[in-house]
């Protein structure tokens, strides 16, 4: 018997009747399959909806106060009760969802935007930029944040105020009698201030981890500019990783928001906050304990809706761990 | 089946079915391997990545990873199936009776353990010593696997050690407790090469001087040769060849088993010759031919191939077992 | 290891200043003119007079340039002496020395009582992962995370008054061997216990994937000593290094226990130094929260190459 072994080259033809599925939408399915992260998702929709259409779901106006009615037990009038102006619970806490979103989404805009923009840079170009960006990252994190924001607030409200009053009456520009907008201004500020770090840190540390990757070191070697990298290796990479940490700091800032409110220096009533609703609520919780029981359930609901979103973020876009 | 002419063997492997759950369902990834180790024989297990040499070994002590369990099959070892041990049981067996050494040292020991902790574990596990006695056991332990001035590396880090020392540790821990049956699964692969022929040498020397039996798992079919006193070659999840290791080197019957041999470089082939290479990859796991799993890369392979699953069969000799259709019927035809 | 612990403090200087500086010129040009508060303290004093405002502020040195007031108040913190309270005159370092062993103690135990309860829960969730038992942890875990301590520590306090017979109120400071503690201190430690189970959950899964793990279990060891020997020693590594966050987590969540369960304590003198605008106090209250958080760094930093040798190898040289 004389069988020479086969040496001849085949082709296996790929059999793969599934098409090929992306790291995106594998992703995306593995979220799917998680329930607490769909509940998660279903609940941020459902409260994004609410804010954005809010002014039209309302039952009531959130300022017109109906004395007739004040602190009434939830009823099919008042769904969630009124408070002790009589204004309706319900369509304060739909404002008060507003003002959580618009703040929970611009701080956490702005901090993404600092945050990325000088993280990148700092792992990208290293040296006496990358030091100075880690001490002002290192700073920030070493003060405990409540305090350092709400010492902002508590201080140069009075200022910001007295600056907006003196325009008004030197103008009578009635822009300048919204203090709203102060109020939205000096919170987003602080907040903004201490949310950016943990992006600046989680998008350096991937630029340096991936600068060091041998699949870059041979793409540099192919001659790809630096820019190309960026947009084409480290910006794919880091997405994951901050995608999940945007959906954890969205949670945080309306919790931070509504821990300010409470301490009376977040937004000012009458702009309706989950915060100063529990803060009013708490001071007549065992006569009508509706009036914190609505705001609160609410800002648990959302908080818990953010975390498990997170969560199963994490698990759908790190797959290593979850197995 | 062929009885082998010896003893009852010491571990006895018949009809392993081993499932993982897919996207798709559960997917068979070995199907029905027969294995068998005399008392003192060394057992070499051939195959590429993937094609359940690992698992098998690892199920017999039910340290499967999740997702992955045992269908059906049977695994007796002295006398006792492992696979419906009770858990005190399998506990016994794991460490005691069969000792077991991993691929990489460097992640199979624990980063943030001292290595003669690591090493005195078994010992006061099984063999009731106190801390004191451990100690002493897992000095002389290191003494046996040659690791030089072992007073002093029992208070060693993993990371504090070579390669080549951390894998003499893993051994050393391994045969710990004078077990009957040594599993090595693929231990030189993260080795260098002088390094490698070192662990052979160091296992051969201690099989000799210990007496027990020894599994050996590689894709390296040249590694085994000096080491094993027979060969299993694994192909997709089913045992395609099984014979002593002199016979297989001489007279391999599988194809497959040729087209190994055949890529192994030799000293005396021209320079210019072309290293022979093996067209294809293995079916993946629940995309299993209908016939032999070999067959969509076979280049003998005949109509019957691709319909039925070939079974494993003495080919001349009763010890020289083959499943291939091609070659069974070549050998009734020479007879 | 001592020249490190060192270099750290020093570092931290720097930082501490620049927030600090910051503080100060909030109040400096923020916070309206503090001759005023101290005007209030004393009405009855003298009618609003110009003169003796600007004597009084000439005596405390308020009219001098910004940066030279900011370095005479560094000077004398350097010195031990963190000024006077504006609202009650009371040396702000007794106010502090007063109110700190409230909030020390306080937090102490809520890191203990965290530690003790969320590193066992969480590997009992992992080693259980995607069972009933890992969902109840992980689920309740997820709760406490979103129930702030504002919210937390009212219902609580509320139930209690319900249930307890009359008279026995859960408010005010007996001492941390007080049962009144109790209630604080557990709303106090939902948010760090839910962060930690998560944590730790998190570790464990990823170390049960490890070789050495299944090494242990091949060598026969008992499920209980490979749990306890084999996977918590690395998996407290992730975890420790979780302390700084934990400590702010503590930090903020003191304010506000503190202030629910009106326990007089740092928290409870930071609120109402806000209120009263009250600069030398907020000014010493930030330095000693930033004190606290860069600690608890630095105690990581130690604690690390004792959990990890393979760290403590690189310290060495380095």
């Amino acid at each position: 018997m004389s069988m020479q072994p086969s040496v001849q080259p085949m082709t296996v033809p790929l059999v793969d009747d599934e098409p090929p599925v992306s790291l995106w939408r594998d992703a995306w399915h593995r979220l799917l399959r998680n329930r607490l992260a769909v509940a998660g998702l279903v609940i941020v929709v459902l409260l994004a909806f609410v804010a954005v259409f809010g002014p039209w779901l309302t039952p009531y106006d959130f300022l017109s106060q109906d004395l007739n009615a004040r602190n009434q037990l939830p009823s099919l009038a008042h769904l969630f009760g009124t408070d002790d102006l009589g204004r309706d619970v319900l369509s304060r806490v739909i404002y008060g969802t507003r003002t959580a979103f618009v703040v929970a989404v611009v701080v956490t805009a702005v901090a993404v935007v600092i945050g990325v923009t000088l993280g990148a840079m700092a792992g990208f170009f290293g040296g006496w930029f990358d030091r100075i960006v880690m001490w002002l990252t290192d700073m920030t994190m070493s003060v405990p944040n409540l305090l350092l924001v709400v010492v902002i607030n508590a201080s140069l409200k009075g200022p910001a105020m007295a600056w907006m009053e003196a325009r008004y009456l030197e103008t009578l520009n009635p822009f300048y009698r919204e203090t709203v907008w102060v109020d939205f201004l000096l919170v987003f500020g602080s907040m903004a201030l201490i949310s950016w770090p943990p992006y600046a840190r989680l998008v350096r540390a991937q630029v340096l981890s991936i600068r060091g990757r041998p699949y870059v070191t041979a793409a540099r070697a192919l001659g790809l500019t630096n820019r190309l990298i960026l947009t084409r290796y480290v910006v794919p990479n880091a997405l994951g990783p901050l995608i999940v940490s945007v959906s954890a700091g969205l949670g945080t800032a309306m919790v931070l928001e509504s821990a300010f409110s409470f301490l009376g220096v977040g937004v000012n009533p009458p702009t309706p906050s989950w915060g100063n609703m529990i803060s009013d609520g708490l001071r007549v919780w065992q006569h009508y304990p509706h009036l914190l029981a609505a705001p609160a359930a609410v800002l648990g609901l959302a908080t818990a809706a953010f975390s498990f979103l997170g969560d199963g973020l994490n698990d759908a876009l790190n797959p290593k761990g979850s197995k | 089946m062929t009885a082998p002419a010896q003893d009852k063997p010491l571990l006895d492997v018949r009809g392993l079915t081993i499932e993982i759950d897919s996207r798709r369902g559960p997917a068979i990834i070995v199907d029905g391997i027969d294995l068998t180790v005399a008392k003192g024989e060394t057992l070499g297990v051939v195959g590429e990545s993937g094609c359940g040499k690992s698992l098998t070994m690892l199920s017999l002590v039910r340290l499967l990873p999740n997702k992955i369990r045992v269908k059906s099959g049977t695994a007796d070892f002295a006398g006792r199936d492992l696979l419906k041990m009770s858990k005190a049981e399998l506990r016994e067996v794991r460490g005691g009776k069969v000792g077991f050494v991993f691929q990489d040292p460097m992640t199979s020991l624990n980063p943030v353990m001292r290595i003669g902790d690591q090493l005195a574990e078994p010992l006061i596990y099984h063999r009731n010593l106190s801390k004191a006695e451990a100690k002493d056991k897992a000095i002389e332990l290191l003494r046996l696997v040659g690791i030089p001035a072992p007073e002093k590396r029992i208070g060693a880090y993993p990371h504090e050690l070579s390669g080549g020392m951390r894998q003499r540790v893993m051994i050393a821990i391994g045969l710990a407790c004078d077990p009957e049956l040594l599993i090595a699964d693929e231990p030189t692969t993260a080795l260098d090469v002088t390094i490698q022929a070192q662990i052979v040498d160091l296992v051969r020397e201690l099989r000799a001087k210990l007496g027990m039996s020894v599994v050996w798992i590689t894709h390296d079919l040249a590694l085994i040769a000096g080491l094993a006193d027979r060969v299993a070659v694994l192909y997709a999840g089913t045992v395609v060849e099984d014979a002593p290791v002199d016979e297989l080197f001489a007279r391999p019957g599988h194809p497959y088993t040729r087209g190994l041999l055949a890529s192994i470089p030799k000293l005396t082939d021209e320079r210019t010759a072309r290293l022979a290479s093996i067209g294809g990859t293995p079916p993946e796991p629940g995309r299993r031919p209908a016939g032999c799993p070999f067959a969509p890369r076979c280049t003998l392979s005949e109509a019957i191939c691709h319909e039925r699953v070939p079974a494993l069969e003495p080919l001349g000799t009763p010890t020289h077992r083959v499943a291939c259709w091609v070659a069974q019927r070549q050998i009734r035809e020479a007879a | 290891m001592l020249r490190y612990v060192a270099t750290r403090l020093l570092l931290w200087i720097p930082s501490v200043l620049l927030v600090m500086l910051a503080v100060y010129a909030m109040a400096f040009y923020g916070a309206g003119d503090p001759i005023k508060l101290i005007f209030l303290r004393a009405p009855g004093d003298v009618a609003y007079n110009p003169e003796r405002i600007e004597a009084i502020r000439q005596a405390a040195g308020l009219d001098r340039p910004f940066l030279i007031q900011f370095g005479s108040y560094i000077l004398n913190l350097v010195q031990g002496n963190f000024g006077n309270s504006l609202t009650s005159g009371r040396s702000v370092w007794a106010m502090i020395s007063a109110a700190a062993p409230v909030s020390f103690k306080l937090g102490l135990c809520a890191i203990i009582l965290t530690a003790v309860i969320a590193i066992p829960l969480g590997m009992i969730a992992a080693m259980n992962q995607n069972t009933k038992t890992d969902y109840a942890i992980l689920g309740s875990a997820l709760f406490l995370w979103a129930i702030p301590p504002y919210v937390a520590g009212p219902l609580l306090m509320v139930l209690l008054i319900l249930i307890l017979p009359s008279g026995s109120v859960p408010y005010g400071w007996g001492g941390i061997f007080d049962v009144r503690i109790l209630l604080p201190l557990i709303v106090l430690s939902f948010q760090p216990i839910a962060l930690i189970v998560r944590q730790t959950r998190a570790a464990v899964i990823e170390v049960l994937s490890e070789d050495f793990v299944r090494t242990a279990r091949a060598k026969g060891v008992p499920e209980m000593a490979v749990a306890v020997k084999h996977i918590l020693r690395p998996v407290l590594t992730p975890v420790v290094t979780q302390l700084g966050l934990i400590m702010i987590t503590i930090v903020n969540g003191a304010i506000f226990v503190e202030l629910v369960f009106g326990l007089p304590g740092l928290g409870r003198l930071t609120v109402q130094a806000l209120t009263n605008s009250d600069y030398p106090v907020i000014l010493a209250i930030t330095l000693i929260g930033s004190f606290l958080v860069m600690l608890s760094n630095l105690l990581v930093d130690v604690l690390y190459p004792l959990l990890d040798p393979r760290a403590a190898d690189q310290m060495r040289s380095r």
